[in-house]
């Protein structure tokens, strides 16, 4: 079981001051959703706890074992964080079974030169792409997938990453943007499901109706602070959240 | 009359498989590193002086390496082998650094024109700009006719070379998990880094394969024409050319690129100077940026 927890985090952009003093605690087994308006430092904050930005001050706390003050990329793996993007990042040039199969199949490099895809890889590929719908396109190149599609093979990498044992902490962001209602229940059944297996989901998302729905804590950002956190429904009926959400 | 299509058909090939092994490197780590490596064209230079300094100026390793066509190869293989040990330090110890401080392309372009200034001037103090050549004398040069052309020993090295070197690397990144992991790493390097991908090892790496190209061409080079220390930059030029217009990034697109650039310069200066080559290469460049900026074959 793996929880998250941010202590006193801050990064400055220069003078830009995009997340100050926040200190979150995300439990596993459960959805927490992140909320926040336009600059309130959404971004930033999965990109600190990322490895794609560095943090200005703060540590970020891994299943209560491992203090960071800093984290790079390549760690992630390691701590069993993963995410997705608001802008879907794949492997562009690489066949959609390919995209998975690197993800499953990767270890030590000198192995790499020497060793090649098994039936238990290819067995996981397959399941994980069957489960978000696209298997029957694992031939086609990612570039020339559907935006919808694109964003299924990004959840199918996260969920490969979590067969493989290397996702515990999964941080989706916007996953929903763009995509039709039948794929909108699916994602959110492959959420539920994360949560039934004891993974630390965090989900950014405009969508307030999802928020409800999915999520056991939300927490709300504004200007780089935490301006509150708890249950859905009480949170977001808050004056102060509505204010700053909606601007009422 | 003797045609001249012959002889200048097998001048266009011979400089292809020379632009060939150049770009078959260059490609390589492009592919990997999105950047410009200026310092391809000098490693291929000091792949070339490795062998001269063992087999011509060091008279006691010069008497141990020239003894038979064995120590000719030993020496070859080192010359390919501190091509690579010094890309392998390059990566090491500049690009990395330039990596992990997320320098723009302009500074990895900036950083690798100086490191290629550095050497090219280390390679004269050593040598002399002086031209220099590896192999024996015009008696000791064996040749070929193929279909009315004539290509000496050294020029039909270069194309078997060339003919193995791209196919061995074609099957090897296309088939094994390491080809697949410098795809991901070409395509989005910092999500290969999330999903677990040891990117900075497997970039090593295809730094030290592309530098061992790299120096393997600057040696035939030096077999077939000479040597000098500013030879480098000549031969990035032209790698980089066919790079561009076979398809940058792409390993079949590279030597395809190269041996059009071979037949359009050979065959642009039947009629006219030999001064041209160089205008009728970089002609044909802005022709395809224009026209076809991605190059005849997409990565």
């Amino acid at each position: 079981m793996h929880t998250l927890q941010t202590k006193h985090l801050t990064k400055h952009f220069d003078t830009v001051k995009a997340i100050t003093d926040l200190s979150i605690s995300f439990e596993p087994g459960k959805i927490t959703g992140v909320i926040g308006p336009n600059g309130s430092g959404k971004s930033t904050f999965i990109n600190t706890l990322t490895g794609l930005t560095p943090i200005t001050s703060g540590s970020i706390g891994v299943a209560e074992k491992v203090e960071l003050t800093s984290i790079v990329s390549n760690d992630m793996p390691v701590y069993g964080i993963t995410r997705t993007f608001q802008e879907v990042r794949l492997f562009e040039q690489m066949s959609v079974l390919d995209n998975i199969l690197v993800v499953t199949t990767c270890r030590g490099w000198f192995k790499s030169i020497f060793e090649k895809h098994s039936a238990y890889h290819l067995a996981i590929a397959e399941k994980v792409l069957k489960r978000v719908g696209i298997w029957q396109f694992h031939n086609k190149l990612a570039v020339n997938l559907s935006y919808g599609q694109r964003k299924l093979l990004e959840i199918a990498r996260v969920l490969a990453m979590s067969e493989i044992g290397k996702a515990q902490v999964i941080f989706f962001d916007e996953p929903y943007a763009g995509l039709f209602p039948e794929m909108v229940k699916l994602v959110s059944e492959i959420m539920k499901e994360l949560r039934s297996e004891g993974k630390t989901v965090i989900l950014v998302e405009h969508n307030m109706d999802l928020i409800r729905e999915l999520s056991d804590k939300v927490i709300v950002l504004d200007s780089g602070t935490l301006l509150a956190e708890g249950n859905a429904n009480h949170v977001l009926s808050r004056k102060d959240v509505v204010e700053a959400y909606l601007g009422e | 009359m003797e045609s001249i299509v012959p002889q200048l058909m097998a001048n266009s090939i011979i400089a292809g498989g020379i632009y060939a092994l150049v770009a078959l490197g260059f490609n390589l780590i492009y592919g990997a590193t999105k950047f410009f490596n200026l310092t391809h064209g000098v490693i291929a230079a000091i792949g070339g002086y490795t062998v001269f300094y063992i087999t011509k100026k060091n008279d006691s390793l010069a008497s141990f390496f020239n003894q038979s066509i064995g120590g000719t190869v030993f020496a070859v293989l080192i010359g390919v082998l501190c091509a690579a040990l010094v890309g392998y330090l390059l990566d090491k110890f500049l690009y990395k650094k330039l990596r992990d401080r997320k320098a723009s392309p302009m500074v990895f372009l900036v950083a690798s024109l100086g490191a290629f200034t550095c050497l090219q001037a280390f390679l004269a103090i050593l040598f002399t700009s002086q031209f220099q050549t590896l192999g024996g004398g015009a008696g000791d040069i064996v040749t070929y006719t193929i279909f009315g052309g004539i290509i000496t020993e050294v020029q039909a090295i270069v194309i078997v070379s060339v003919v193995v070197i791209m196919l061995v690397l074609g099957i090897f990144l296309k088939k094994s998990l390491f080809g697949k992991s410098v795809e991901a790493i070409s395509d989005d390097e910092h999500v290969a880094k999330i999903v677990g991908i040891h990117t900075e090892k497997i970039i090593s790496i295809v730094f030290v394969i592309g530098s061992a190209i790299a120096g393997l061409a600057g040696i035939l080079v030096g077999y077939d024409t000479g040597l000098e220390p500013t030879m480098g930059m000549g031969l990035l030029l032209k790698g980089v050319i066919a790079s561009i217009i076979g398809g940058i990034g792409n390993v079949y697109g590279g030597v395809l690129g190269a041996f059009l650039l071979g037949f359009v310069e050979n065959f642009g200066i039947w009629k006219i100077s030999g001064e041209w080559k160089d205008a009728i290469a970089f002609g044909l460049l802005i022709v395809f940026l224009i026209v076809r900026p991605q190059g005849i074959l997409k990565r």
